[in-house]
């Protein structure tokens, strides 16, 4: 009688963990072989796929726009997250030490967190107006009225990157800062006992045991910069504009798939973009394998 | 690395610092807010105004919600974010109770099966996704835009951890006493799990509320739109003149729910917030 209670408990585990399973073969892993297929193929919505093997891929490789886009987003992967590694390592630093007024500064320091993307893109196309607050700021004492920060192939990229990084700096700073608490207490005080400098704790102690989150905030930064376009989407006048200098993979794939309609060729973007994600993604527990 | 046993006393240099880097960090977002209660002509005002010299009260809200359905927008976000707060975190902890606590055969299998999923972007799926939900007959619909976020495996993989911790004598008691499994379950499980189910529903609701991609894909209709995707209505490149007032206190009001979250339940945002970053 218990053993068939038992067996008969552990297929309840099977009926919870059921339409979990069920909704994510439907929603998550068939449209991946979907999409692969789909990549392999001319499709355009009307008629039906027509099978091309690895052509699309092929095109990819002298397709201008891809190649600008694929050029795009490993500068703007590179703008986002060496930047993003140190500086939020600093604030963490700074947010870590004990200070009066420290927690009010904290919070102020991580409101940029709370705005959802499309909305850090209005306001900041608000303020890189050409005559706006950040002409102003960066111009006003030179007498300088009009930049145009969004209207620049040089500018354009650069003020994406930047907004993305003023964006996402607290957040990571948090991800820091728990690394930080992770850290044994009883290390940093044998330490101090042994007269070493706050610097010498923090390079000889903290850092040694911050190894993995080191390794989560570069992989983290770069695995979301891959996947950027909201940013390029709304903030730019023109999306992925001007002349295509903030065209990165994630817009490609919108280009082609929502605007075009040649649904083969943004399905192939996206697996190469998947590949590259995936490829950090290995890199990243590579790394961590090897710490242990 | 200040030692934690240090009491929070002056340290000016560190405090200017970080008064500057907090002013930095937090001027667009004071920006935003007070813009949304100034007159059109000084959001661009040379130099800038700190604080509206006019104030506005909601003259811009209503400016914002005569040019677009902003309420619809707001109410259509709402509907989103928060069917998927609920079902992911039901679904999410049942199956993470499913995984942690019964040994039924494929259990691994199935735990990477979900768990594979998370390493997917977003990007990947859109394409195929599109042509299935509209397969469906879900294009421009609530469901089109609602059920392909219903579940997280995030969710899944984060229940399943704080599942694992519950102490099986419990289940056992529950079990004595005659209680279903998943009667134990809503009336155990769930209750203990109350601190961590918080704050996945924060950053499910932190997502949903942000998502952009989908919700600009799968619907066309204005009046079907989220207020992400609304609120690039305020600032298209066909306008004559973009309404930055107006665009300012649509974007105040799409971050009013989560700067709430974060005010009321701070603890749990950041616990959320890091649990995302850490699943991995």
């Amino acid at each position: 009688m218990r053993g068939l209670t038992r067996l008969h408990r552990r297929w309840w585990g099977l009926v919870f963990v059921l339409p979990v399973v069920a909704f994510f073969a439907t929603f998550s892993v068939f449209p991946v072989l979907f999409g692969i297929w789909i990549s392999l193929t001319d499709y355009n919505l009307l008629d039906e796929p027509l099978w091309v093997g690895l052509a699309n891929y092929r095109n990819l490789l002298d397709d201008q726009l891809f190649l600008t886009a694929f050029k795009n987003t490993l500068v703007f992967v590179l703008g986002a997250t060496l930047p993003v590694w140190v500086l939020s390592l600093l604030a963490a630093l700074l947010f870590d030490q004990a200070f009066r007024g420290r927690e009010i500064l904290k919070t102020l320091f991580f409101l940029p967190v709370l705005p959802p993307v499309v909305v850090v893109a209005v306001v900041w196309r608000m303020l890189l107006h050409p005559n706006g607050v950040m002409t102003w700021i960066a111009g006003g004492h030179r007498g300088v009225t009009e930049i145009s920060w969004l209207a620049s192939t040089t500018l354009a990229p650069i003020a994406m990157i930047v907004v993305h990084d003023w964006a996402v700096v607290p957040f990571f700073m948090v991800i820091w800062l728990a690394g930080f608490a992770g850290v044994p207490k009883h290390l940093r005080e044998a330490a101090r006992m042994d007269g070493a400098s706050s610097w010498q704790v923090f390079w000889h102690v903290d850092l040694p045991q911050l190894r993995s989150t080191a390794v989560l905030v570069a992989a983290l930064t770069s695995i979301n910069a891959f996947q950027t376009f909201t940013l390029q989407y709304a903030m730019s006048p023109d999306p992925g504009g001007p002349a295509n200098s903030t065209l990165v993979l994630g817009l490609l794939v919108l280009k082609y798939g929502f605007q075009y309609f040649r649904m083969g060729d943004a399905a192939a973007v996206s697996v190469v973009m998947f590949a590259m994600i995936l490829a950090v993604t290995a890199i990243q527990l590579g790394f961590n394998r090897r710490g242990t | 690395m200040a030692l934690d046993d240090d009491k929070p006393r002056v340290r000016p240099v560190l405090f200017a610092t970080a008064l500057v880097v907090a002013t930095l960090s937090a001027f667009p977002i004071w920006f935003m807010v007070t813009s949304a209660f100034k007159a059109e002509p000084e959001i661009m005002a040379i130099p800038i105004h700190w604080w509206p010299h006019d104030f506005q009260w909601f003259a811009r809200f209503r400016e914002a919600a005569a040019f677009a359905p902003l309420w619809h927008y707001f109410f259509n976000s709402s509907v989103f974010s928060v069917t998927h707060v609920v079902v992911t975190v039901f679904f999410g902890a049942l199956a993470g109770f499913g995984f942690a606590k019964y040994r039924f055969p494929g259990r691994t299998l199935l735990f990477y099966f979900v768990i594979c999923t998370l390493m997917i972007p977003f990007q990947v799926l859109v394409v195929p996704l599109f042509i299935e939900v509209k397969g469906f007959g879900w294009e421009n619909s609530y469901a089109g835009l609602i059920t392909p976020g219903l579940m997280n495996a995030f969710g899944v993989f984060m229940m399943r951890q704080y599942a694992s911790d519950l102490p099986d004598e419990l289940l056992e008691a529950g079990r004595i006493d005659g209680a279903s499994e998943f009667f134990i379950f809503v009336r155990i499980v769930l209750p203990l799990l109350a601190p961590a189910l918080t704050s996945l529903a924060i950053i499910i609701f932190i997502w949903s509320w942000g998502a952009f991609l989908w919700p600009l894909v799968i619907v066309q209709d204005r009046e079907l739109n989220v207020l992400s995707v609304g609120l690039t209505n305020y600032s298209q490149p066909y306008q004559q003149a973009p309404m930055w007032g107006a665009a300012m206190a649509a974007a105040t009001i799409a971050t009013i729910p989560i700067a709430c979250l974060f005010a009321f339940f701070q603890r749990y945002f950041i616990k959320g917030l890091t649990a995302a970053a850490v699943k991995g």
